[in-house]
């Protein structure tokens, strides 16, 4: 250790102190930094604008009335807290319908039955409410698994109708509508549904067939619960949905569903209407007609009863019918993928070259797999469908002749 | 007149519940309070140079108290409730004011003790700091096993903060973090228990790990730091000192005129005083105030000022909401838990159909030896006193060699588990890039 004497001694305090203020001078800048940034939020800017607009249009009086800062809308009994409102200030206002965004008047019709004040935005519009910063509030975000579902997705996902996927929100309260006004991408999902006969194989609202998976909460589905293996480019479970529904078994070589052939439109409107399908935490008093059950049509329900009534209940309860209507019985097939069996007995002599005893006992090719693994028959049973297969086929030669 | 009398009295019996009766009272009450003698009189050249210690011990406490700080203020707007917590974060993320400073500094202060803490223990051990030296009753390597409760409460610190913003990270990190506590025989699953408040990560868990990351473990922080820093007193300030005292060379020196310690003409040779290693001399030393004082508030300002600057370049993430039916991949523990889950992946092997779980080798079994270790290891370390307080003393060599070892395999594993580790912990070079994971749209 060398003998320092008091003027080097103060070396390292001169040295200290140039430091301290150094730093000093620096954690100032750093704290102006830190305001200069607190003052000047990109909404403050939107506000500026939204106010001069304002003064241009009604007067500096209407101007003056603007309230400025954070503003939110908050309904608790959604659990919303949107701050929406704090750049998107006219969207109550009469008179800047043809204004841009953000300040453009929301359209007023639907906003007579859906108030912001009760529904907030990001109820129907999706996006992240929390935020304050339009990247982030419009949800195209790292962690943010609700975008905004307005013109730049339906853009993304080539849509005919460019704001259609905004739907989905409507069908969190109007699920159980048959049909809901303005939602008509959801509108023709449901009808599809019934055409279909998703129902056959598919449970939805509670009501429907096993061989399939229950789709009542489908939408609940977080994006890595399905497989992208076979996805080509952008890997979305909106995505997945619409190739899904377009071709199944591409998919999903082992599936079952057979493929409907649904076009590019059609496709993403069922994928929008499962993916919709969601537990909604919603409120009585927002749900129309306070109608929390999927009712059968009178139609369907009529349907349900010939069939099950009827001389052919045996095809229905072992779910022949998703595949194969039974014309002379008065089944209908859900689907229509298989051909119909009153020609059973001709049909599978010809295809096969075998007698339908011989073939149900040891059946081949996709029937095969489909006696072995999603309708087991007992001896009985086996008896009880030749049986009846006979007679259908009987019925349907006296029909011919 | 009464009134004043017995506002008095009052005051006197509410607040000095002891009053000194004599002048060596006075003096010991002085002497026996932490906080008049956190710093010494007068600290040697050495204890204030910045190569010697790089005030890593002060930086920890800087970033304790930033944490504190912060953490204060978060405590009124977090809300610590399933329902709630996320939503109060993304509130203080976005509408109150610095609300999302106060996140990141309070994140990154954070990490940062967690590096510095660990950088200490380093420095210590290569500087040779947890041996004795000359002062009487000296006890350094108890305050090294101090140390060392300081740094694994400062881990459990951190990782009960994890789980409080309740988003994905958070849960999935607990999630890990928790199974492989819960890999310890026997007590595993107990402990697990104990820590989660049950068998799932829910509202229990949340509330435990609230109470012990705001209350009990930051106690904890203030009881041992106080005893660590009175025992750095009491072993005769830092360890370079007595590195000091031994290179300076014996010298003679006026005896004292005000203290007789000699005995007068009774004895014959010198008195006690006349030769001695003059550590406390003006030369070596300064007075603790204003030089110490002046280089603990630069360090403060200069950590605090980094803390800042790396709040505004690095915000606080936010994950999506925990959601209990979806595992993230990669799910990865805290980073600086990334080593030992790095290694409980290592030891997790096939035999067959039969597996060996990593979990309690990697999770209990390993960090469990570490600590054993560090803690004998100021006992078995019988170098001598020349090795005490200065940097890579050739006599500890070895040791220094294979504790740079210890510490390097931490590093390197903790690297690897961070940004090596993919989707199904699969291993990626820094050049490959990882797959991109689903969105829902």
């Amino acid at each position: 250790m060398n003998h320092k004497t008091i003027e080097e001694k103060l070396e390292f305090v001169k040295k200290d102190k140039l430091f301290l203020s150094v730093s000093g001078i620096l954690f100032l800048l750093v704290t102006a930094f830190g305001f200069y940034d607190y003052y000047t939020p990109e909404w403050r800017s939107y506000q500026s604008e939204f106010r001069d607009l304002v003064d241009e249009k009604f007067g500096p009086e209407r101007a003056a009335s603007i309230p400025a800062g954070l503003q939110q809308t908050y309904v608790p009994e959604l659990n919303v807290a949107d701050r929406c409102i704090t750049c998107h200030q006219g969207a109550e206002w009469k008179g800047l319908e043809n204004a841009p965004q953000p300040f453009r008047t929301h359209p007023t019709e639907i906003l007579e039955k859906h108030p912001i004040s009760k529904y907030g935005c990001t109820t129907c519009h999706g996006g992240q409410g929390y935020a304050t910063e339009m990247q982030a509030a419009h949800g195209f975000v790292e962690h943010w698994e609700k975008p905004l579902l307005g013109k730049e997705l339906g853009e993304f996902y080539v849509m005919s109708d460019k704001k259609a996927l905004m739907q989905m929100n409507c069908n969190s309260c109007h699920r159980y509508d048959k049909q809901t006004k303005g939602a008509d991408d959801i509108n023709r999902a449901k009808q599809l549904v019934m055409e279909k006969g998703c129902r056959a194989c598919h449970v939805i609202n509670g009501r429907g067939g096993t061989v399939g998976p229950d789709l009542t909460f489908e939408g609940e589905k977080s994006p890595e619960q399905f497989n992208y293996e076979r996805i080509k480019g952008f890997k979305s479970e909106f995505s997945w949905q619409v190739a899904h529904l377009k071709n199944p078994k591409e998919l999903v070589p082992e599936s079952v569903m057979p493929n409907f052939n649904f076009s590019s439109a059609d496709a993403q409107a069922l994928a929008m209407l499962v993916m919709s399908w969601k537990k909604a935490n919603v409120p009585i008093d927002y749900i129309p007609g306070h109608n929390f059950r999927d009712i059968p049509t009178q139609e369907e329900k009529e349907k349900e009863e010939r069939m099950l009534k009827g001389p052919g209940a045996f095809f229905v309860k072992k779910n022949c019918f998703v595949c194969h209507s039974v014309s002379t019985l008065g089944i209908e097939a859900a689907a229509q993928i298989g051909p119909d069996l009153a020609l059973a007995v001709e049909d599978v002599q010809s295809r096969f070259g075998r007698t339908l005893d011989d073939f149900l006992a040891r059946p081949t090719g996709t029937m095969e797999v489909v006696l072995s693994t999603m309708i087991t028959l007992t001896e009985e049973e086996r008896k009880e469908a030749i049986e009846k297969l006979r007679h259908a086929y009987e019925l349907k030669q006296k029909e011919l002749k | 007149m009464q009134l004043v009398e017995l506002t008095k009295k009052a005051y006197e019996k509410l607040i000095w519940t002891w009053k000194p009766g004599s002048e060596k009272e006075s003096g010991d009450a002085i002497v026996k309070n932490l906080l008049l003698h956190w710093f010494p009189n007068k600290v040697t050249k050495g204890s204030l140079s910045w190569s010697y210690s790089f005030y890593l011990g002060t930086i920890s406490f800087v970033l304790f108290m930033i944490l504190v700080g912060t953490g204060l203020v978060l405590m009124f707007l977090y809300v610590p409730s399933v329902e709630r917590a996320y939503s109060s974060v993304k509130d203080i993320e976005y509408v109150v004011s610095f609300g999302w400073l106060l996140r990141a500094m309070h994140r990154i202060a954070a990490h940062l003790m967690v590096a510095i803490v660990f950088l200490h223990m380093v420095r210590v051990f290569l500087t040779g700091a947890y041996k004795n030296g000359g002062a009487v009753g000296s006890n350094r390597p108890l305050n090294w096993i101090i140390g060392l409760s300081l740094l694994v409460v400062t881990l459990l610190l951190s990782f009960t903060g994890y789980l409080l913003p309740w988003d994905q990270l958070a849960y999935w990190a607990i999630t890990v973090g928790t199974n492989i506590a819960g890999s310890a025989p026997l007590v595993g699953e107990s402990i697990r228990n104990f820590l989660l408040g049950g068998t799932t990560i829910d509202q229990n868990a949340l509330i435990r790990f609230y109470v012990l990351h705001v209350f009990f473990l930051p106690l904890i922080v203030v009881f041992l730091f106080s005893w660590h820093m009175w025992r750095v007193r009491k072993d005769g300030g830092l360890a370079v000192v007595d590195r000091e005292a031994l290179n300076q060379k014996p010298e003679s020196i006026a005896p004292v005129k005000s203290k007789t310690y000699s005995l007068l003409g009774i004895t014959n040779g010198t008195t006690v005083h006349v030769q001695n290693r003059m550590i406390d001399e003006e030369r070596n030393s300064v007075p603790s105030t204003p030089h110490l004082v002046r280089r603990v508030w630069l360090v403060t300002l200069i950590t605090f000022l980094v803390v800042v600057a790396l709040s505004f370049v690095f915000r606080a993430p936010l994950e999506a909401p925990a959601n209990p039916s979806v595992t993230p991949n990669p799910a990865k523990a805290p980073w600086y838990f990334l080593w030992l889950q790095e290694i409980v992946t290592i030891t997790t092997i096939q035999i067959g159909s039969f597996t060996v779980n990593g979990a309690f080798i990697g999770g209990i079994l390993l960090p469990g030896l570490l600590m054993v270790l560090a803690i004998w290891w100021p006992y078995r370390d019988r170098s001598g006193i020349e090795s005490v307080g200065v940097w890579f003393a050739p006599e500890r060599r070895r040791q220094n060699w294979v504790f740079i070892g210890i510490c390097l395999l931490i590093i390197l594993f903790t690297i690897i588990g961070t940004f090596l580790r993919g989707p199904y912990w699969k291993f990626y070079w820094p050049w490959e890039t990882w797959p991109t994971m689903p969105v829902k749209f």
